[in-house]
């Protein structure tokens, strides 16, 4: 479970302040689904990145599993991060000069997952994505679609309690990215792992549990779709 | 994140800019390679020079000379009162030469330890010649059984009064066919004493010797020495005391060389013969002036090569903030997965530290090559025969390619810090 309770994230100093997160305040049951929707600007991003202990907001507290990462020590927060979330983005950031086995190997060897055991689990999360046989093709040798699937299988590699999607399909054709959401969701559903999707495409957020409604910082509308 | 692992995906990295990598850490290979070969020949350089000095002197011996006056070698600074004095040569009008005489001997051999007072006989014969034959000039010195030489026939235990050694050169230019033939031959050497003013008479004296040994052309740098004729300490004195006799110079030498017991402190001796108001040296004196020699040549050659290694170290630090912010993404990435600063920070260094590897490893390679190509051209230039003067110890080989790794990682420093400090937010906006 994720409990937000009343975060407020201001950025500059004195006059030039602008406050991105106004009292935000809601909760995530384990193993939901929940849409953050909003425009650019809006503040999406910001509380994807507070939720995920990227960004310190200055007040309010983010619980999750009992304890609030927000007083966590950088050290903890990036093992915390290491061995419980995920991360996919817009831009996929694989590397491109690595081998998909290698992207995939990143997560683990920050988790300091030893060497014996890491084979199995990237063969297994290459073949969830089905790319186990690009597994020793350059990243930059995949079309998008495949690229955002490599993201997703180092995603999932390490078995994350929590995976945060940054416009997962953003970057994809409707075909494609209809593919990577399949992909999303059927993880979530099966291992009930909780899903935070960024996002601006409706269509994208009605297949989720929950959708969060930003606007200008502050929470427009909260609504439970299933 | 484990150290292996920061190892390898650095080493990945490295690789994956390879034109850039290979171009960094040329610049270290440049001060690796000059470190390298300076400390080479160095080494050589030592290792040759205590070789000649150890062939050529005899640690238990002391060279003794007069103390000089200053402004003889020095010039003078002022004009100098004359004052009488019978035990000096005068060589210019700037100053006395001074001598040791008979008293100096004496009172150098009642010292505790002292064996033998000889003194440095300065000879210069004529010319030598077999009889009837032709005549070559020659220069002599004292034969020493402490100093081993090459013979090619006959050898040291046959050298006594009326024996002499010569070398390779003067037995063919004296017609001897076989070094062999020559030992148990007779030949005589020339010496003159000053005309004799009233008669006109030339006092030319010729001494006769037998050939107790043929020795090897020592070459110039193997020895230093020239004399083509090494005769028994009695001759020489017997031709010094006829060519200086009536004269200035008669009884009075340059320079006296000390023997000294065995079980005897040879420094120690020396130091005593020093306070007595003498210039000493031992062997090992001699052999300090020529290391020091050596070593402030090793210390300029060793210079030029950290002058490359700080050039190259502006170099790395270039490279490594390139690669810092052409992998922004990549760090904002691993730092959202959790990865910590010191292991970005580390990624970095280890990086930096793979360049100066590189580099100092092929430094290293090109020196020993060059080196060893070299070698032998340069012994044959010298002529210093079998020797090497580029000698490659591994030890200081692995030194420098530690040190070199030890000065990479500390320019990795700062492009490191940079890494690690990134915020992931901002790196992981960046498109």
């Amino acid at each position: 479970m994720i409990e937000v309770k009343s975060v407020t994230k201001t950025y500059g100093k004195k006059q030039n302040t602008f406050v991105a997160l106004k009292n935000i305040n809601f909760t995530v049951p384990t193993g939901a689904s929940v849409a953050i929707l909003g425009k650019s600007g809006s503040g999406k991003s910001t509380l994807m990145h507070a939720m995920s202990g990227l960004d310190r907001p200055e007040v309010g507290e983010i619980i999750i599993d009992g304890r609030n990462i927000l007083e966590l020590s950088q050290k903890e927060v990036d093992k915390f991060r290491s061995h419980k979330m995920s991360f996919i983005f817009q831009s996929f950031f694989v590397q491109a000069k690595e081998s998909c086995y290698d992207n995939v190997s990143l997560p683990l060897e920050i988790a300091n997952i030893p060497f014996r055991r890491r084979n199995k689990m990237i063969e297994d999360a290459l073949t969830a994505v089905e790319l186990i046989d690009k597994k020793k093709s350059r990243a930059r040798d995949l079309s998008g679609g495949q690229k955002q699937r490599l993201a997703v299988a180092r995603a999932i590699v390490n078995s994350p309690k929590i995976l945060f999607a940054d416009e997962p399909t953003g970057n994809l054709d409707s075909a494609t990215g209809g593919v990577v959401e399949d992909l999303l969701f059927n993880y979530n559903k099966k291992n009930g792992v909780t899903l935070i999707i960024v996002t601006h495409d409706p269509d994208l957020a009605r297949r989720c549990d929950m959708q969060i409604n930003i606007k200008d910082g502050e929470i427009e509308s909260i609504r439970n779709t299933k | 994140m484990k150290i292996a692992d920061i190892i390898i995906r650095s080493g990945r990295s490295i690789k994956q800019a390879k034109a850039r990598t290979i171009l960094t850490s040329l610049a270290i290979g440049v001060g690796a390679f000059t470190i390298v070969l300076s400390l080479a020949v160095g080494a050589g350089g030592r290792m040759y020079a205590s070789d000649m000095i150890s062939r050529n002197t005899d640690p238990s011996e002391i060279y003794v000379q007069p103390k000089q006056d200053t402004d003889l070698l020095f010039g003078q600074s002022k004009p100098k009162k004359y004052v009488e004095t019978t035990a000096a040569t005068s060589f210019s009008s700037a100053g006395t030469m001074k001598t040791l005489s008979q008293t100096d001997m004496d009172k150098i051999a009642v010292i505790d330890g002292v064996n033998l007072v000889t003194p440095y006989y300065m000879l210069t014969p004529k010319y030598v010649t077999r009889e009837g034959g032709d005549k070559y000039a020659v220069t002599t010195e004292v034969f020493r059984s402490s100093i081993t030489q090459d013979y090619l026939a006959g050898g040291a235990n046959n050298i006594k009064a009326g024996v002499v050694v010569i070398d390779e050169d003067y037995m063919t230019a004296l017609g001897f066919s076989s070094a062999s033939a020559a030992v148990g031959q007779k030949i005589q050497i020339a010496i003159d004493r000053g005309d004799n003013v009233l008669t006109g008479q030339k006092n030319t004296k010729l001494f006769d010797y037998e050939i107790g040994g043929v020795i090897k052309v020592a070459s110039l740098l193997t020895s230093g020495k020239t004399a083509g004729v090494q005769i028994y300490r009695d001759d020489a004195k017997a031709m010094a005391e006829y060519s200086t006799y009536g004269t200035a110079q008669e009884g009075h030498y340059m320079a006296v060389i000390v023997s000294t017991k065995k079980g005897y402190d040879t420094k120690k001796i020396s130091e005593e013969i020093a306070s007595a108001g003498y210039n000493a040296k031992t062997a090992e004196d001699l052999m300090s002036v020529i290391f020091q020699f050596v070593n402030v040549l090793q210390a300029i050659l060793v210079g030029f090569g950290i002058l490359a290694v700080l050039t190259s170290v502006f170099g790395i630090i270039n490279t490594q903030y390139i690669s810092v912010l052409e992998r922004t993404q990549q760090i904002g990435l691993m730092k959202a997965l959790g990865m910590r600063r010191k292991d970005i920070g580390r990624l970095f260094k280890i990086e930096a530290a793979w360049i100066g590897l590189l580099g100092s490893v092929i430094g290293c390679v090109l020196a020993v090559v060059a080196g060893t190509i070299a070698n032998p051209y340069i012994s044959d230039l010298l002529g210093i025969g079998n020797m090497y003067l580029i000698v490659f110890q591994p030890l200081s080989i692995v030194a420098v390619v530690l040190g070199l790794v030890v000065v990479s990682v500390a320019s990795g420093i700062l492009p490191a810090r940079k890494a690690a400090r990134l915020d992931p937010i901002e790196a992981l906006r960046t498109e």
